[in-house]
């Protein structure tokens, strides 16, 4: 099927018309965060005199997006590596080994996965503030984690399932112990499904809202969306300085999602289909 | 199979469980009890049985944010359900590498923080020097300028386009792996008896999307009841409740009025809507044995 009817061009301009206009307010966001109030006066589509990278220094230092963007960096990174190890666990109990009670445990975590944050956010709060871990590292990182756990437990059951069985069986003839399949085995096996689950959860994490404006209530922990969040409650609109602050925010994700836009989409909804 | 020892296999999946249990299947359980008391945030948690709900259910305050959310629906659900089908269609036509391309642009909303597109929403809807507003003096239409997120009729409405924004690439990302899954001899046939575009549709592209229609519905609906971070960072709620939904209805409750019991109500509502949902789409539009 060509498209060589005037009719199909027609319907290609539109559609890169319209994709195009899909990321305007991105391509507006990048050439804001570069102009100066004075600029700014001029009309949102006018070019600046010359490009105002000062304004990242001062989101960067000024606005703290310094040390909201190393927060992000410090919750994010244990998320992944936490639940990637103890989901691949859990999995691997759940796929291979005898349990006592396993459908019992099973629906157990798809209650979370359907459940959403907002219906257990107000007891959450008071746990961490019995804890004592209210404006800690610990508040963002620990629910995360649960949260993540039943996503990768599932995600990364219909991957074990995949795995060539005779492999693992052969293995437990020659009578390995299942720690040592597990680590000899079935981990060599799953680096594909495990990088594109940490992708997810590198996401996921990065963009969590309800967590962190709740659970911190401080500066000095605070991560990027809640820091963008409070940096414009707390100034006057310094709408360059503002949009700063968001490229400094979504920059890693468009990184991310540029190299690995495939394995994203793919994931993403071949995950919503299944 | 490995079952050495049943009960030692346990600690494969105990710290897994441990900490999915402590933040998230006891808080839950918290929730579903603190619904059935009335608490303040200190002391000790009053039992009043089913009163929260009986009162959820004479409150104004609720139903407003049920409508809102009914509304919002035409924006997270219908919207991009529609045009993500239009445009999948579409695009079908389009080279591969091409198409790629499209489907990464519309996509690109879905995978950023939605707080923070509210925030940049917000900026770009903003009624003086929003670009938005801009571009409508500048082509002549200063008369369409609106000061959107404070204005009674056009606040819900503008926060719900930006859900579509959010929503539409995805929805049309699912419509796309679905079309491919499509047996290309079914196009083919109907291409040798005559068929037009519209019959084509209706009677091959329609019901072999059925399923990929039901994840989408599922997942939009689910989201419109979840809605918070875009109508917490373009509105809060305002201009006088007209953009209130269910969980920052709960937010206030909780965390501005200190009424934790109520807005556990509230909350729990809102879980069980979700519950419902699940279970309706999936009797309404049953999987007949593919994916599920």
């Amino acid at each position: 099927m060509s498209a060589r009817k005037p009719a199909d061009q027609l319907m290609r301009a539109v559609l890169w018309l319209f994709g195009v206009l899909t990321v305007a307010p991105f391509a507006l966001l990048v050439l804001t965060s570069l102009k100066s109030r004075e600029d700014l006066i001029a009309g949102a589509f006018v070019l600046p005199d010359r490009p105002h990278f000062e304004n990242y220094v001062s989101a960067w230092v000024d606005g703290l997006f310094g040390t909201y963007f190393l927060n992000s960096v410090i919750v994010v990174l244990p998320v992944i590596v936490i639940s990637v190890v103890l989901g691949t666990l859990c999995d691997f109990a759940f796929a291979f080994l005898k349990l006592p009670g396993k459908p019992l445990l099973f629906g157990m975590l798809l209650v979370g996965m359907m459940v959403p944050t907002e219906a257990f956010i107000i007891p959450l709060y008071y746990e961490f503030r019995w804890l004592g871990l209210i404006n800690t590292y610990w508040a963002l990182i620990l629910p995360q984690v649960g949260m993540s756990i039943p996503f990768v437990t599932l995600f990364m059951t219909s991957a074990m399932r995949q795995l060539p069985k005779d492999l693992i069986d052969a293995a437990v003839a020659d009578g390995a112990s299942p720690f040592r399949v597990l680590r000899y085995v079935v981990v060599p096996l799953l680096g594909p499904s495990a990088s594109t689950m940490s992708l997810f959860l590198f996401i996921w994490t990065w963009n969590e809202f309800m967590i962190p404006l709740i659970l911190v209530q401080d500066d000095a922990t605070r991560t990027l969306p809640i820091g963008m969040l409070f940096f414009q409650g707390k100034y006057t609109i310094d709408i360059p300085i503002l949009t700063a602050g968001a490229v400094i925010t979504l920059l890693p994700i468009v990184i991310v999602y540029f190299f690995f836009q495939r394995k994203f989409i793919q994931g993403l909804t071949a995950g919503a289909v299944k | 199979m490995l079952h050495t020892n049943t009960f030692g296999n346990l600690k494969y999946v105990l710290p897994a469980l441990l900490v999915y249990t402590a933040f998230v299947l006891l808080p839950i359980m918290a929730s579903i009890v603190l619904g059935f008391t009335e608490w303040g945030g200190i002391g000790m948690p009053k039992f009043v049985g089913f009163a929260n709900y009986v009162a959820l259910f004479s409150d104004p305050m609720f139903f407003k944010a049920l409508r809102n959310t009914a509304v919002l629906m035409v924006f997270y659900v219908a919207l991009p359900l529609c045009i993500g089908l239009a445009l999948a269609v579409a695009i079908s036509n389009i080279r591969p590498g091409e198409r790629m391309a499209l489907r990464m642009l519309y996509f690109m909303p879905y995978v950023m923080p939605s707080a923070v597109l509210g925030i940049i929403w917000r900026w770009l809807y903003n009624p003086i020097f929003g670009p938005l507003n801009q571009v409508l003096r500048a082509v002549g239409l200063g008369a369409l300028a609106l000061p959107w997120l404070g204005d009674f009729n056009f606040a819900l409405p503008a926060v719900g386009m930006v859900a579509t924004w959010y929503y539409l690439g995805f929805c049309m990302a699912i419509f796309m792996a679905g079309l491919q899954r499509i047996d290309a001899s079914l196009f083919e046939a109907a291409a040798l008896e005559g068929a037009s575009g519209r019959q084509t549709f209706r009677y091959i592209t329609l019901p072999s999307l059925l399923p990929e229609i039901r994840i989408v519905l599922l997942l939009t609906v689910i989201a419109s009841i979840k809605s918070y971070d875009l109508v917490f960072t373009m509105t809060r709620g305002g201009p006088a409740n007209e953009t209130l939904v269910a969980n920052l209805y709960m937010y206030q409750l909780g965390f501005e009025l200190n009424r934790y019991g109520y807005a556990s109500a509230v909350a729990v509502i809102g879980a069980i809507f979700i519950l419902v949902v699940n279970g309706i789409v999936h009797r309404v539009l049953p999987t007949d044995g593919d994916n599920a």
